[in-house]
């Protein structure tokens, strides 16, 4: 008897598992809306190009491209409309749409360029390292782009790996500031490589690969942090030999160097 | 013995022929860097003799047409030489110099064109066209040794280690700098905003280190009881300030806090943050919200919210007026923790600055189906307050638009409420 009911509650979860194979890898329970990243959003984006509605990147971004093809699928299904993917819309989506998690979570890691639209073979929905070079995975203010943060976090890195968190905040301030001074280039990248500007560009430490750390710095300065008061420059003291430099007006020390106008 | 001197003798060819070998990829090396640098400083120098003729020759006209397009030219070639001088090795005040002196020029040919200042273009250009032609006359004299037979790498080396003083770039440094004075002296809405930016305006009671750590204690109380240290900004800091660097168990960060009036300019934590996400993003929205009542902060609206790997950063603009527009150079940003919603950083530098409003600005409806092409969706529309090229805050509207197609592509417009100028336009991913 207890065989029995044992065998038929493993058949009822197995044809369940097999007729709705779409509810194994289903939303988190949170609310997803627009600034949100992750897993969620990569789902939500899978299941909304899959109907059709979503014609974009699947990077797991909520923009403006998932926004307004979340409220066209809200309006469609008479939900209500305000581009917020909330427990209904969820519910919904999931029960018109598939989604191979698996499958795009190995795209997305491969750097594969490719797409996830019902009714066509996942097999001829992807091109193996096509999008690598364009791979996103941080939500930047709309001035900066991604190729802006890797430039910024190979010259933090090898400019100042070994200072404390604000020092390397400092470092991505500094050059953002040269971008908004009239005495500099105009671009992250001019400003970088302006020969003399930094010591990581003259002896091919700017080349190293920088951390998750410096990453986060150079974000964090992105998104307004300036522990240097708005500072021109910086120099170690220790190391420093020209006179000009020591003849800028200081703001302030942050580990090993101090910064100036 | 002789297999010794044998294998002595094979060592030392061996080495000979590498140190030959790497002697001459570092000639190689050197000759194309030497070349690429003969190669940007003729192209500056070309860059520099068309400018002076454009900004001549933009002096003979009257005619719109003719002076506009001589404006573009200007404003195109300044660009393009910005860019070649600094990709030379120059000392660093002569490249700041030139990249400040071309740079204004251009920026006044921008000016002219879009304001239609012809006059005053031409009255501001009677001396720079007599001081670009002594520039470009001094520049090239300063250059003639570069294009020596005998001219190696080690010129464009000394000239980037020497002090200016010692070298062949003196004369055009020192003209530059008092060019740039008399040429092109502080407009008064950059001298505002310098004045802002060095908070000249904070005339609050000074506060003592203790009061500046209590004040950080009640904003983040999270850090309570930590272990600080406390430096005072340097002499030459435009306005004097507290720096606390603090250490809490795994937390190390540091706050700025103003001497005078103790405002908090900056703040920012660092700890191992979790994977697992533990807020959702209404936790976040309301963490927000308790953190600025906390902080007094009750004029200020949140504007964009970003999640990353480690935290959400959060946008926040002042609210003034009737029709409650945003001022965004008033901003606030928040970093708050993904894994438990801590508050890992504030930064209110530019809340302190606060913008002067003019309430006057005329508010002239604009009709957006004519004003944009047929196929574009106009979404939202909010009046905000944001900084023209000249620095002077504008009354705006902001518009959020996108295209009737597969894509959505969406647009971020900014648009002056009064001359209906468009300030802005970002595309919106």
């Amino acid at each position: 008897m207890v065989r029995s009911i044992f065998m038929s509650v493993i058949l009822i979860f197995g044809t369940l598992a097999v007729v709705n194979p779409n509810q194994t890898f289903a939303f988190s329970g949170q609310v997803v809306e627009r600034g949100a990243f992750g897993d969620d959003v990569i789902e939500l984006q899978a299941r909304l190009q899959y109907l059709g509605f979503y014609n974009g990147k699947i990077d797991g971004i909520f923009g403006y491209g998932t926004y307004w093809a979340l409220r066209n699928f809200q309006e469609q299904y008479e939900l209500n409309i305000d581009g917020i993917a909330g427990a209904k819309t969820k519910e919904q989506l999931v029960s018109v749409s598939e989604y191979h998690r698996d499958w795009v979570h190995e795209q997305i890691e491969n750097g594969n360029r490719f797409t996830h639209y019902g009714g066509v073979p996942l097999a001829q929905q992807t091109t193996a390292g096509a999008g690598s070079s364009e791979s996103t995975d941080v939500q930047l203010p709309t001035k900066y782009t991604e190729r802006d943060l890797q430039l910024m976090a190979n010259a933090v890195y090898g400019e100042a790996r070994g200072e404390p968190y604000e020092g390397q905040v400092a470092v991505a301030a500094v050059i953002l500031n040269r971008l908004e001074s009239p005495d500099f280039p105009n671009t992250i990248s001019e400003i970088i490589f302006q020969p003399g500007a930094f010591t990581a560009v003259a002896d091919g430490q700017i080349w190293l690969t920088p951390n998750e750390r410096a990453r986060e710095a150079v974000l964090d300065a992105m998104n307004g942090w300036d522990p240097t008061e708005n500072a021109l420059y910086y120099f170690n003291p220790e190391t420093a030999t020209s006179a000009w430099i020591w003849s800028r007006p200081q703001i302030k020390k942050i580990g090993e160097h101090i910064f100036c106008y | 013995m002789k297999s010794a001197i044998y294998l002595l003798s094979i060592a030392v060819l061996a080495l000979g022929l590498y140190s030959f070998e790497v002697r001459q990829q570092n000639t190689q090396l050197e000759q194309t860097v030497q070349a690429q640098y003969t190669n940007a400083l003729t192209n500056a120098s070309e860059k520099l003799s068309t400018l002076q003729r454009s900004v001549s020759q933009s002096l003979l006209f009257q005619d719109q047409q003719a002076l506009e397009a001589e404006l573009d030219n200007i404003w195109r070639i300044s660009n393009e030489f910005r860019s070649t001088i600094s990709s030379l090795p120059l000392s660093r005040d002569v490249a700041n110099e030139w990249l400040r002196y071309v740079g204004n020029i251009g920026e006044e040919a921008k000016y002219a064109s879009d304001n239609r200042d012809f006059e005053g273009w031409h009255d501001r250009m009677q001396v720079v066209n007599q001081n670009l032609q002594s520039l470009s006359d001094e520049w090239t004299v300063a250059t003639s040794n570069f294009y020596q037979n005998d001219a190696d790498i080690s010129q464009w080396t000394n000239v980037a280690e020497k002090d200016t003083e010692q070298s062949p770039f003196k004369n055009v440094a020192s003209n530059l700098k008092s060019y740039s004075e008399t040429d092109f002296p502080l407009t008064a809405s950059e001298s505002d905003w310098l004045k802002k930016r060095d908070l000249q305006n904070l005339d609050d009671k000074e506060i003592t280190k203790e009061q500046a750590i209590e004040k950080l204690e009640i904003l983040i109380p999270g850090i309570k009881d930590a272990t600080y240290t406390v430096t005072k900004s340097k002499e030459d800091a435009p306005y004097p300030f507290y720096h606390i660097q603090f250490v809490k168990g795994s937390r190390i960060g540091y706050a700025d806090i103003t001497v005078k009036g103790g405002h908090i300019l900056s703040f920012l934590s660092e700890r191992p943050i979790q994977e697992q996400k533990g807020v959702s993003q209404q936790q976040v929205r309301d963490l927000t919200n308790d953190f600025l009542k906390r902080a007094g902060y009750n004029d200020v609206q949140i504007v964009e919210m970003r999640e990353n790997h480690q935290a959400w950063h959060i946008a926040l603009a002042r609210v003034v007026g009737e029709d409650k527009a945003l001022v965004y150079p008033d901003g606030i940003q928040l970093k708050i923790s993904k894994d438990s919603g801590e508050l890992l950083g504030l930064n209110a530098m530019e809340y302190v600055q606060r913008e002067e409003i003019n309430e006057d600005q005329k508010v002239v409806p604009i009709n957006w189906e004519t004003f944009f092409r047929p196929g574009t969706h106009v979404e939202e529309e909010k009046l905000i307050y944001t900084e023209n090229e000249a620095f002077q805050l504008r009354k705006c509207y902001e518009v959020i638009a996108r295209f009737d197609s597969k894509q959505n592509e969406t647009f971020r417009i900014v648009v002056d409420t009064e001359n209906h100028d468009v300030l802005k336009v970002e595309y919106m991913p």
